[in-house]
């Protein structure tokens, strides 16, 4: 069973994520925080990492730049999904290294499992 | 409707649609340097030909010079203020946006998921439809502080005063926020007199207000801590103070945390969200109620928010 770690505090968003992936039988682990999600990350070295911006502790670009530093994660595909769309983000989030760029309005969790599943294809 | 010639001319009219006042005024400024320019030409040449004195001549130039290098100066000052807002603007138009979006995705997929009948029994139908009503709420609190914004810049803002219990809104609203402080680690604590008189002020306004200083003092307690609220009786207002132990606000932002759209560019903007709005709104209501608005901060040690209302009718 592949497993996905989302790091985002809004609780809200981590459930409905959450029962939609375990329904497709993934395994899901889940952060509130920037630090919590390194250190699970670092622990659990998950199939792929889901990955808000705006994060307590630990901010998403902080999060994804350590991770690809560290020679155990810098593997594991990250997709940033958040409600920012700055250019500025976009492309800081990206020359970090992260895999994809989703905003979370513009799609709904079916339509995110199709994203997520190409992404865990792809680095299979 | 085409605009005529004589619109260019109207200063009066062309900088109150930029919101600025004359002196803030690139085209009123532009016009006093040239009457300015005009005039040092003709004195200079009255000066220098008729009474043939070139130090009176040379001193003149000088006077007049320095008065334009002090108009040069506010019309730099004026781009310069127009520059920083029209930035800001596109910023807020940025942060509103993800404001906007983060509660309608929340129930964007909520309802996706009880659509499809998925809903677990760990989390009923009726808790998502409650949180759904919560992120609904969200948002509209988010609209009414834009309209809000727009009445304070059209100085439309009608606020209805009445007697109330400071204390009491003050306590009510710490109810509220007890859960999402303590998501925060954040514990908050209330210090006030027994005996407190009465405001006269917009209740569901300074309410606002008093949230949005508590949502700030939350939300950049970004490593936990206390945060306190007191209340004291001083010269015929109350004085309403909070304090953190946050993140607090460097020397150089402090200058403009009262500002529209304002948020700090530092670490703690991606560590959470915010509007850039409540500050500017907290203000604009607690000085036409009457009352004074400021601040204190520390970086890295925490900030001190305080406002005071009369309790009596002032008028």
């Amino acid at each position: 069973m592949k497993k996905i770690l989302f790091i985002e505090d809004e609780e809200a968003l981590q459930r409905t994520m959450g029962e939609m992936l375990e329904q497709n039988s993934y395994s899901i682990l889940k952060a509130l925080d920037g630090e919590a999600g390194l250190k699970m990350a670092k622990k659990e070295l998950p199939d792929l990492i889901l990955l808000d911006l705006i994060l307590p502790k630990k901010n998403g670009f902080e999060v994804l730049e350590e991770l690809k530093k560290d020679s155990a994660t810098k593997n594991i595909p990250v997709a940033v999904l958040t409600n920012l769309e700055g250019s500025a983000e976009v492309e800081r989030a990206l020359a970090l290294g992260a895999t994809t760029y989703l905003v979370k309005a513009n799609y709904k969790p079916d339509e995110l499992l199709a994203k997520i599943e190409v992404i865990l294809n792809h680095h299979s | 409707m085409v605009a005529s010639w004589t619109d260019n001319i109207n200063l009066k009219k062309v900088c109150s649609e930029y919101r600025v006042g004359l002196w803030q005024c690139p085209q009123f400024l532009f016009l006093i340097m040239g009457i300015i320019i005009i005039l040092a030409m003709l004195v200079t040449y009255v000066v220098a030909s008729r009474y043939q004195e070139p130090e009176l001549a040379a001193l003149t130039v000088l006077v007049l010079t320095a008065i334009l290098f002090a108009l040069g100066n506010l019309v730099v000052k004026a781009f310069e203020k127009v520059a920083l807002s029209s930035r800001s603007k596109s910023e807020f138009i940025s942060i509103m946006s993800h404001q906007l979006r983060s509660p309608l995705s929340a129930i964007k997929w909520q309802l996706s998921l009880l659509l499809q009948g998925q809903s677990s029994k760990a989390y009923s139908t009726g808790n998502y439809l409650e949180t759904i009503m919560q992120q609904n709420d969200r948002m509209i609190r988010a609209v009414n502080d834009l309209l809000e914004v727009n009445r304070i810049e059209d100085n439309d803002l009608i606020l209805r005063p009445q007697k109330f219990s400071l204390k009491n809104l003050t306590s009510k609203i710490i109810e509220e926020y007890n859960k999402y402080a303590s998501a925060y680690n954040a514990q908050i604590s209330l210090l006030a007199d027994g005996e407190l008189p009465e405001v006269f002020a917009d209740e569901e306004r300074i309410g606002r207000v008093t949230e949005h200083l508590l949502d700030n003092a939350i939300r950049y307690s970004i490593n936990g801590g206390k945060i306190t609220i007191s209340l004291e009786n001083k010269e015929n207002k109350i004085l309403w103070k909070i304090s953190d132990e946050g993140h607090g606000i460097s020397p150089a932002e402090q200058k403009r945390v009262f500002e529209k759209y304002f948020r700090s560019p530092s670490a703690a903007r991606y560590q959470t969200g915010g509007s850039g709005v409540g500050l500017f709104i907290a203000k604009a209501i607690i000085q036409q109620s009457g009352g004074e608005i400021g601040f204190s901060s520390q970086e890295s040690k925490g900030s001190t928010f305080w406002f005071s209302l009369p309790i009596n009718k002032t008028s």
